[in-house]
């Protein structure tokens, strides 16, 4: 470790990993009362089930991000961090509020949650995926605040980098537009307009920027290739997600009272999503070609060339799927929509900040840049078990999403809603054992950080010369 | 000629090509491949080894993947019934999954082309020329 500072990653990579278990677990619930309806009903209806698998991953996945800047920037930044105390004390009062709010949506009914927490005197719950108590979205604002000061501060006395200002960027982006969570109007159509503005403003547009940032990082480490050719790329790339992104908002405003442009302007932008998505795979790709040293941690290698491969089909192939607004009309809200946030998430999100734990906890916890070869077999496994499983989640929502859609909404004789459902159940199942398979990995992924622990670290290697054959 | 400039040289050709494949999936189905074609036609005989392992590959994949995309979807919707369902679950799945391993491979075999190297498509590719850079 270059800076004793970088530490402090280590309690936000640990608590990410066991949030993500928890979100994994939800999910295993929620996908069983797909097909038993009353399973842990009343100690876990689906709707609290739900709201617990949603914001789980959101909170871990803020815990993983934070725990990436706090492991980069000094690096990046050539300094040690303006004050690893703040990081370690925001630390403990993101995850304390964290495991509140979900004892919470567990323990008391929603609107008693709401009456607890003084919902009345500033009303920003009952919203998905913005479900947290006021008091909670208060305690995410102050966290966000004292973590941006923090890595804003290192950045301004340091070393200034595309990777780190772009990640600041992303992060800045990230907490100014977590702020129209606070702005509830009574009119639907303008609640639902700016809810966007939190949810897709993020996952389409900021957060890009902060996976952009962190796969270009682990690439400069990993490859050995020039920085400049990586921050070219990384303009691009960054440039590309932002201008797609920011209009592509209008993908999310055929149907909900917006003006009727928005499905002209929604319906190109978001189709030229996938750009950056596929420049990021041949981004990924090329530099790993161009690697000037076998770097000994395959496992963050792997990771981060199955970030971009993965984001790309989730994010970029899955959302065109349905993202013009004449396939739209019909797709809206189906398992289609759940096949692709499944797999968008994943390939994104989950996976580049397990890239990053991949390529530093092995030096968090004292070794010179790699776990032994036996925990990076583990590690691998786990990548394929995941990923393969997630793969074929999304497929088995596919095929139930294009079954719905076709009896429910576009046949001429339409069935209900819960009779559709009970039709493909089938495909539920199949998810909910491809799930089993995810949970499984997950357990190996665990597993990785326990074994090997005593065995040396594999080499690096300088690449051979161009071999022609 | 030093070695490396040889083993990357048509490199702008082999990108070419590797850009071609990825348009006629994505963006100009039809046209992307008679630009292919064209390319193909004109350079695959004189061409250095990477631009005639990269030209050989998007010809032989795009090849495939006319066949894997338009009779294939075809012929399910044809031995199926098209006004079922499960046909129309099938056939769509199918096709995006085709679809995106192929613009996959393309974006693989582009990057592999931009670092001056050969690429052979999985499954559906041609055996690689003689003198070829395989490096990584």
């Amino acid at each position: 470790m270059q800076y004793k500072s970088q530490a402090v990653a280590k309690p936000y990579f640990i608590a990410a990993i066991g949030l993500f278990i928890g979100q994994i677990l939800f999910g295993l619930i929620l996908g069983l009362q797909y097909v038993v309806g009353d399973f842990m009903f009343p100690e876990i209806p689906f709707n609290v089930a739900r709201m617990v698998h949603t914001n789980l991953l959101i909170v871990w996945l803020l815990f993983g991000f934070m725990g990436s800047a706090y492991y980069l920037v000094p690096e990046e930044a050539e300094r040690e961090l303006h004050s690893p105390g703040l990081a370690i004390l925001m630390f403990w009062i993101f995850l304390v509020a964290g495991a509140l709010t979900v004892l919470g949506y567990l323990l008391v009914p929603y609107s008693g949650l709401a009456q607890m927490t003084g919902n009345h005197l500033l009303p920003t719950m009952g919203r998905e995926f913005l479900e947290q108590p006021t008091i909670t979205k208060v305690g995410i604002v102050i966290v966000a605040l004292a973590f941006l000061y923090n890595v804003g501060m290192t950045v301004l006395k340091g070393r200034k980098t595309v990777v780190s200002l772009v990640l600041l960027i992303g992060l800045l982006g990230l907490a100014l537009l977590f702020l129209f969570a606070f702005y509830n109007p009574d009119n639907l159509a303008k609640d639902k307009y700016y809810w966007w503005w939190v949810v897709h403003l993020w996952v389409e547009g900021v957060w890009e920027l902060i996976l952009g940032a962190i796969l270009a990082f682990v690439l400069i480490k990993t490859t050995g290739v020039d920085r400049e050719v990586i921050e070219k790329w990384l303009y691009v790339i960054i440039a590309m997600a932002l201008i797609t992104g920011i209009v592509g908002t209008g993908h999310h405003f055929y149907w909900i009272g917006a003006p009727e442009y928005w499905q002209w302007w929604g319906s190109i932008f978001s189709a030229l999503e996938p750009l950056p998505f596929f420049m990021m795979t041949v981004f990924a790709f090329n530099m790993v070609n161009r690697r000037r040293r076998n770097h000994p941690n395959k496992a963050a290698v792997l990771w981060a060339l199955g970030t971009a491969v993965m984001a790309f089909l989730g994010a970029g192939v899955w959302g065109f799927m349905h993202t013009l607004s004449p396939v739209n009309y019909y797709t809206h809200g189906s398992q289609i929509t759940a096949a692709h946030g499944h797999m968008a998430f994943y390939g994104a999100y989950v996976m580049i900040v397990l890239t990053m734990i991949s390529y530093a906890m092995p030096i968090l916890r004292g070794r010179q840049a790699a776990n032994s070869n036996l925990s990076q077999v583990v590690e691998m496994w786990s990548f394929w078990l995941m990923t393969v499983s997630m793969v074929f989640i999304t497929l088995f929502l596919t095929g139930a999403g294009i079954l719905q859609v076709y009896m429910q909404r576009y046949s001429t004789d339409p069935l209900p809603f819960m009779v559709v459902q009970e039709k493909i159940a089938l495909f539920y199942w199949m998810r909910e054992v491809a799930g089993l398979v995810f949970l499984i990995g997950l357990i190996t992924y665990v597993a990785s950080f326990f074994v090997g622990g005593r065995q040396p670290e594999p080499k690096a290697t300088a690449m051979p010369e161009p071999a022609a054959g | 000629m030093p070695r490396s400039a040889e083993l990357t040289a048509g490199a702008g050709l082999a990108i070419t090509a590797e850009s071609l494949y990825l348009i006629n999936l994505l963006l100009a189905p039809g046209i992307g491949f008679l630009a292919l074609l064209w390319l193909w036609t004109r350079g695959h005989a004189l061409a250095p080894p990477l631009a005639a392992a990269h030209l050989s590959q998007t010809m032989s994949a795009s090849l495939w993947a006319g066949i894997l995309l338009v009779p294939a979807s075809g012929l399910i919707l044809l031995l199926g019934d098209h006004r079922s369902p499960g046909v129309w679950a099938v056939v769509i799945v199918y096709f995006t999954v085709c679809h995106a391993a192929l613009v996959l491979c393309g974006a693989l075999g582009l990057a592999k082309a931009l670092a001056g190297q050969c690429w052979r498509f999985p499954l559906v590719g041609r055996p690689l020329p003689a003198g070829c850079n395989t490096r990584g």
